[in-house]
Parts: structure tokens; sequence; C-alpha cells
């Protein structure tokens, strides 16, 4: 199996030119469609992600703003507290004006502020609002607001969110808060004094602020964190705080504001860093990578289903193209392969003026081609009339020289009668060899002409030997080569008659054999042995010892040259015994229609 | 060239059939519908004991996209009620239920198993606990006894003898009353303590008033969050004749009566984590069809007065507080 796949693929078949036009068009032009694709995918991309961070920057300036104005309140009513009650009031004499005047701020700002609270340098509470009882030894020097204040005196400090852990308003909440606190200076019985003012902003204004911004749902993020990236707000705060999920805020807290790409817990994201002011928290945003691909899944659908579309159509278009270029050369090909296989079609022509102008030139080409066959064949076939020609006209010089000899002969003889007979013989004997130049006559022609030839020679012998013609009338009207008899008969009287002294027999029998004919020439002579009899036919070339000098084997050249080779001559002889020659030949009724077949060279049944 | 034509449709069907797939993809996620919906069943689901579990709950649904519905129940649940909620719940669409089983729900939660997966929480459906073939996520309830016997003995410097204890749990039948009924009775027993009056059952306006009635003891030990807080509210009117209360609760409430002393030790099972990390399981079971969700042990916190307000303990207020 695996070897036919390697076969297979070390030898790749021959595609057609259809499939290779759609082929290389599809390839070219998908992969086009392909690198336009990603390349304005990549495009796109890149413009979406750029926007999406510019959006996000946006967001986080308007969210930084908002957040920083909130802060700024939140120091105002600090302030406010501090230079319009507190230094305005001595908290022994006008506590009650404290209380008014941390209650109006307290009031006017309520929905931002949990509790607003003053408290000595020993951590005792000096006022507070809203008025609640205070827990049992909060222990307030050692809270962690408390302690910022008092070390740098000069400062407003932000804690990070925790649980408000001062007063007991019996609900059974706790509140996470974010406080702000400042160390202030009072007076208490005319004595000035330090404490800290203690504003504790409420958590929940903040988280509702963050919420809002965290609403994308795709996976980008916003939180929040002081200046040594303890977190102030993160959607999975409690995740981080229980080691299931992890911030990067330490990192985030040493950013400068911008950009950063950043690689954490395994994964890419983009982390744009906002400071608010005064405060040193980082608002930072976090934009994982698939967030830039999330809002893209319709996109690459839509690209997708375009892409597909698109290479739908260009298959069909490439399938149109390659059909309409291949469809002229493949029918041209198809009419070249008929013609190939024998047929004669019309040569195809048709399609791109190349292809059309090639059709002309097959077309011209095979007809020149077949002209070309025609005028072989019919040179062939002259050739080997001129050669049968030759062959007959072999004959005639020899046996007339000694038909002529033999009347002069007869003429000085005084002879007359005889010579009469003999040149009346004679003109019969020409005017059948010469039969109007026709090859082809039929049997009965051809035994008369035999007959002549043979009372010439008989009177030439002076009647040494007697001649018998035992024909079937049926075969006379048959078709034969003419003068095929007078060479054997030739043979027959020349090889043997001599020495016979008057008892030499020739006997001339045509009989009709399983469509064939067959003539025989009959002698009792001499006879050959069998090694002389097999040179008579293989050896073309060999002299007869007397004779016309033409040879038997000259009738069996031209009955096979033109009935075939299956026909021809047949010598049986045994020395002392006798000669018998036979003809074999097809029985072919003798009609003008097939004497021109035959004459033109076309044997029946058969090619040439 | 026949051959031609052929390839020539079968690349145009391949390609209709990848369109064809993509177009209904898109519009399936469109539509949203991969997205699970689960349901939460837990007694009493609006007490404040059970908001860090909702919380936990919450986040994870946001963290795993998860369409999350707790359902409301009432302060008592009996069998057949939570197997019409859970029903209704899974005829409204619930891939996934997340139920605290009511003692004697074993087999019908199995059965609701093979309808969708099914995650306990807090308790296992059956006394034995571990035998249960149904995955729940709890804390280890034995230790969690334990636990709270051992914030007792701290107190009496590990030794208890002479001492009596008596000990509330809201429900009788629940694996994890017994089991932290058990792990509190063999720490305390090898102290020397003396277990007096172990009450099971409702403390609402009627069993408070059994609570009155009860004889004085030494201590009082609350293994769930409702019989701790029905405690410690007598503690703090001074109604439990001095006795201290110790106990296990998750809720605000039990928090204030430790930060106000009528509480000694309040052990705490992590809630946030309980819900969190069964929905995270479940959502597993859901995501791979072979995958099995397994059981879950979520950590506990013992915390004292001192020890409330530290900040690694104020996660634990603020998960109560949401």
């Amino acid at each position: 199996m695996r070897n036919k796949l390697f076969r297979y693929l070390k030898k790749p078949e021959l595609s057609g030119i259809q499939s290779t036009i759609m082929v290389v068009f599809s390839v070219v032009s998908l992969s086009m469609l392909l690198i336009l694709g990603v390349v304005m995918y990549i495009r796109f991309s890149a413009s979406a992600r750029q926007e999406i961070i510019s959006s996000t920057q946006k967001l986080m300036e308007q969210a930084g703003e908002y957040l920083e104005d909130y802060l700024v309140s939140m120091r105002r009513v600090s302030d406010s507290i501090y230079y319009n009650v507190i230094k305005q009031n001595d908290f022994a004499d006008q506590n009650k004006d404290v209380q008014q005047g941390m209650n109006l701020l307290y009031e006017a700002n309520r929905d931002n502020l949990r509790s607003i609270a003053v408290y000595n340098e020993y951590g005792s509470l000096m006022a507070a609002e809203p008025v609640v009882s205070q827990k049992e030894d909060p222990d307030i020097t050692k809270q962690g607001w408390y302690e910022h204040a008092m070390e740098e005196v000069e400062n407003m400090h932000f804690s990070t969110p925790h649980i408000q852990n001062l007063f007991d308003d019996a609900s059974f909440r706790y509140y996470w808060v974010i406080s702000l606190s400042r160390v202030v200076e009072y007076t208490d019985k005319g004595t000035p004094q330090s404490g800290v003012l203690l504003v504790d902003m409420d958590y929940s204004g903040i988280a509702r602020m963050m919420k809002k911004i965290n609403t994308s749902g795709n996976g980008q993020y916003f939180y929040l964190c002081d200046s040594n990236g303890q977190i102030i707000y993160h959607t999975r705060q409690i995740q981080i705080n229980n080691g299931i999920a992890s911030e990067n805020s330490g990192q985030a807290a040493r950013y400068k504001d911008g950009v950063y790409d950043e690689y954490f817990e395994g994964e890419h994201r983009k982390v744009i860093v906002n400071t608010i002011s005064y405060t040193g928290w980082k608002l930072v945003g976090v934009i994982p990578y698939p967030v830039f691909t999330y809002g893209m899944f319709n996109i690459r659908y839509f690209f997708g289903i375009f892409m597909l579309l698109m290479a739908m159509m260009l298959v069909y278009v490439n399938r149109m193209v390659s059909v309409s270029i291949s469809r002229p050369i493949l029918k041209l090909n198809a009419s070249v392969m008929e013609y190939e296989a024998g047929e004669t079609p019309e040569i195809y022509i048709g399609g791109s003026q190349e292809i059309r102008h090639l059709g002309y030139s097959i077309q011209t080409s095979y007809e020149q081609i077949d002209k070309l066959m025609k005028e072989i064949v019919r040179e062939q076939n002259e050739r080997r009339k001129s050669e049968l020609d030759a062959l007959q006209s072999q004959i005639n010089p020899h046996f007339l020289y000694n038909a002529l000899d033999s009347i002069i002969w007869m003429v000085e003889d005084g002879r007359n009668d005889d010579a009469a007979f003999m040149i009346s013989e004679l003109a019969k004997l020409f005017r059948i060899s010469l039969s109007k130049g026709r090859t082809i006559i039929t049997v009965k022609d051809e035994l008369r002409h035999a007959n002549s030839y043979m009372n010439i020679q008989k009177i030439r012998y002076k009647n040494a030997f007697s001649v018998f013609f035992d024909i079937d009338p049926a075969i006379e009207a048959c078709c034969t080569v003419k003068l095929i008899l007078q060479p054997i008969l030739e043979n027959a009287i020349n090889y043997g008659m001599s020495g016979m002294e008057g008892c030499g027999e020739v006997r001339v029998v045509g009989r009709q054999e399983n469509g064939e004919i067959l003539l025989s020439v009959l002698d009792n002579g001499m006879g050959m042995a069998e090694e002389e009899v097999s040179l008579i036919l293989a050896d073309s070339n060999r002299k007869p010892s007397h004779g016309s000098g033409v040879g038997i084997i000259n009738v069996c050249k031209r009955i096979q040259i033109l009935f075939g080779k299956e026909y021809g001559l047949t010598i049986k002889s045994e020395p002392d015994e006798g000669t018998e020659v036979s003809i074999r030949i097809p029985a072919i009724p003798y009609t003008e229609e097939n004497r021109k077949i035959l004459e033109k060279g076309h044997m029946f049944g058969k090619e040439v | 060239m026949r051959d031609n034509k052929k390839v020539f449709i079968l690349i145009e069907s391949i390609l209709a059939m990848m369109l064809a797939l993509l177009v209904v993809r898109m519009f399936w996620e469109k539509n949203g519908e991969g997205r699970y919906r689960v349901s939460v069943v837990v007694q009493d689901s609006d007490s404040s004991q059970w908001s860090a579990f909702q919380y936990g709950l919450r986040m994870a649904a946001e963290d795993l996209d998860i369409e999350l519905t707790i359902v409301s129940t009432g302060v008592t649940l009996t069998q057949e009620e939570e197997k019409e909620l859970i029903e209704a719940e899974i005829d409204n669409g619930a891939k996934a239920i997340i139920v605290q089983p009511v003692p004697g729900a074993e087999e019908m939660l199995k059965k609701m198993e093979k309808k969708v997966p099914v995650m306990l929480a807090e308790s296992a459906a059956s006394q034995e606990g571990g035998a249960s073939s149904l995955p729940v996520t709890r804390p280890d309830n034995y230790k969690l006894g334990a636990a709270l016997a051992e914030g007792l003995l701290e107190d009496f410097g590990g030794n208890l003898e002479g001492k009596v204890v008596g000990v509330l749990s809201g429900d009788t039948g629940s694996e994890a009353s017994a089991s932290r009924s058990r792990g509190l009775r063999e720490a305390l027993e090898r102290a020397g303590a003396k277990i007096r009056w172990p009450v099971f059952g409702s403390f609402t306006e009627n069993g408070e008033n059994s609570l009155r009635a009860l004889d004085g003891v030494d201590v009082v030990a609350a293994l769930d969050n409702g019989s701790l807080v029905a405690a410690g509210k007598y503690s703090a009117a001074n109604d439990l004749h001095g006795a201290l209360v110790y106990g296990i609760g998750n809720s605000t409430e039990a928090a204030y009566y430790l930060d106000t002393d009528a509480i000694r030790c309040l052990v705490v099972p992590d809630g946030f984590q309980m819900g969190y990390q069964s929905l995270t399981e479940l959502a597993k079971s859901l995501d791979g069809y072979f995958y099995q969700a397994k059981s879950q042990v979520v950590p506990f916190t013992s915390l004292r007065r001192e020890t409330l307000f530290l900040k690694e303990n104020q996660d634990i207020l603020f998960t109560m507080s949401q």
C-alpha cells in the first residue's frame, strides 16, 4: 500500500490542460485572496486594537478624573472640617458648634461618607459624626490610618480599603471604608492640642464607580491600586486574596502613565496605567490580547464567509475560464485522436484564433499526408504493373524469334499451308497476348492462348509430342493472369519432351476446387530430381539451360503479385516419370469490375 | 473532462458545506446558546449565612460565564419541596444543580444526577458522608467540630473536667451536623467535659423560648450559624446564665456577637470558596463530557475577637457582607 502510494507520488500522471489551468488559476487566485485577506485582517486587527486601546485610555481618563474629583471632594470635606469647624472652635467650650459643623458637612456628603471623627493624640474620641457609640477599646493608636497620619503630619493620607472598626450601630453590619486621615491642631480649653481628623469614605462609592467601567464582559477590566501595589479595587479581589487568581499590581504600581505590553501568568496583555493625582493611586486598565479579537468573532465569521464565497466564485470563474480555453484544444485533440485511431473525422476548427489556426494546419497536414499516401499507393501499383509488364514482355522476343524462325523454315521448305496455319496461330496468340493491354483475362482465353502456342510448337517440333486439354467448363469464365500457362508449357516442351521421339505427351487439366482454380500441366518427360524441383521456385536468378529463358518463377511471381502469396505454383516431378506443374489461383468470376480491381492491385478481401 | 467536472463539483460542495457550517456556528454563537444555566437550591436562601457562599457563586459565574439562578427558599425545606424545586429548575433549562441536601434526600438526588450533574454544598447527602456517590463541596465538618472544641479548650487551659457543655444544632439529620457533633464530642470527651443538653432543632421564635428554659451550663457550643446567632443573642442579653458561647457560623450576625464578646470563638467555614469551588467543579463536568465532578474540601478559620479585624481575616467579613 505504502509502496503504491510512493509510486503514485513519484510518478504523477500527466494532467489534462483543463485541470492544469484550473489548478494553477485556483491556486494563484486563492493564494492572492488569502494573502490579501490576511493582510487586510491584520491591518483591520491592528486598527481595531489601536481603537480599543484609545477608547480604553479615554475611558480611564474620564474615570480617573471622576475619581480625582471624588477624592478632591473628600479632601475638601476634610479641609472644611479642619479649617471651618476644628480651627474655629474650642472643643471644651464649643463642642456643640463642632458637632453641628461636622454634622452639616456629613449630611451634605453622606452618600460618600461613612463617618467623620476627631481623635486626640492619645487616641481618644473628641467628636464624631454620625453620633453612635464607640466600640469598647478600639485601640485607635494602633490603627493604620492613625499611625500614617502621625508619621507624616503635614500630609493627608488615604488608606487602602478596610473594615471600619470604630463604632457600633447595632445593625450587625460591617462597612468597608477608605480612611482619609490627617493630623490637626485643635483648641481644648484654650490650649492648642494635636489630634487626628478621620474622614471615612464609603468604599461602596469607589466600588460603584469602578463597577461602572468594568462592564465590558469581554475580559477587559480595570483595577485600582495604591502606590505600593496594594489593591484598592479589583473585580476579582477575593479570588486574588484566596490565591485563586493573581494580579501584577506590584509591577503596575511601578509603571508611569502609559501603555505597556506585559506577559503575566502565561498571558499577553496590554496594561494602561493612569495615576490618580495626590494619592499616587494607579488606575490600571488590563486588556488581555484575546480581548482584541473578542469583539471580532463576528467579523471573523463574516470574513470567513466572505473568503469562502470568494473562493467558491473564483473556483467557478476559474472553471469557466479553463473550460473556455481548453474546450477547443480538447476537441481538436479528440479529432486528432480519432484520426490516429484510423477514422477520418473532420478536424475540429474553432475557439480562439490561435487554436483555429492550429486546426487548419493539422487539417492541411492530414490532407497532405492523405494525398501523399494515395500517391505512394498509386506509385507502388504503377511500379508493380510496370514490373508485371516487364515480366510479361520478357516472354515475347524469344518466342517470336523461335516462331518466326519456324515459319521461315516452313516457307523455305515449301510448306506454305503449315506456314499459313502457324502464322494464323501466331496471330491468335498475339491477339490474346495483347488483350488490349489487359493483364487479367478469362481462363478460356488463356487456354486458347495455350492451345495456339502448343499448335505452333507442335509444328516446330514436327509433332514430336501430343497435347491434351482436359478442362472443367466452369472455370473458363473465371479471371486469370494472362500468359501463365505458356511458360510452363514451354518448359514442359523444352525439358520434358526432348528425346521422347514421338511418344511425348503434355496434358493440360483445369479444375475448380474449394473456390480455387487449379490448372495443371503434366508431361511424361524425363522429370527432375527433388533437389532440382526445389531450386526452380526458390532461385530467381537461375539461368535456364535452354528455352525462352524466362523461367517458371516469373509465372509464380505474377500470380502472387495479383492474387497474393498463398497462390502460385507447385511442382511435382519424378525422374523418368514426368513432371506436374500446378497453378493455383482464386476462382473469381470474370467481370469488368473484378478485372479493374485486380489490375489496380487490390486483391480480393486483402490489404494491398 | 468528466473527472474535472467531478472535482469541480466536489470542491464547490466542500466550500458550500464549510460556508453553511460557518453560518450556523455564527448564528449559534450569536444566540448565546453555549451559555450554561446552573441553579442553586439551599435552605433559607435569603439568610445572611449564605452571603459568602452566594458571593462565591456569583464570582465563579462571572469568571466562567455561567448563568446562575439562586432559588428562593423558605426557612425550612422538606425533601419533597427540594425535589419539586430541583425538577422545576431542570424543566426550566438548568444544566446543573448545586444543592444543600436535606436529610434523607440521597436517593432523590441520585435520580436527579442521572438527568443533570449535581453538586452538593456544605453537607453530604448521607450521614456517613464519604459513602455518598454524589460530589460535595464542603468544609471538613468533623475537623470543624474538632476546631470548635479546640477553641473551647484553649480558653479552659485544655481541661474541661467538671464543665458542662450544651450543644446546639439547627438540624437533626444532616451529615454536616452529625460530623461536626462527632468532632466536637470526641474532643470534648477526651478533655473530660460533660455534655449536658444536646439540643437539635430550629431556633426560631419558638426555639428561643426553649433555649431560655434550658438549665444553666458552663459552655454553649453551637454547630451551625442559626444556633450560634440564637445563642449569641441570648448571651448578649445575659439569658444564658453566664454560659460562654462558642460556635460555627458564617454570618455578620455571628461576627457581630464575636465582636461584642457575646461569643468567645467563631469557627468560620469559607463560604466564598464553597460557592466558588462548587460551581467551578460543576462547570468542568459541563464542559468535559467525560469529566466527573469531584468532591472539594474548603478551608475554615477560627476567629477570636482580637483577630476578627486582622488584615488576613477582613476578607471573611467582606464576603459575609455581600
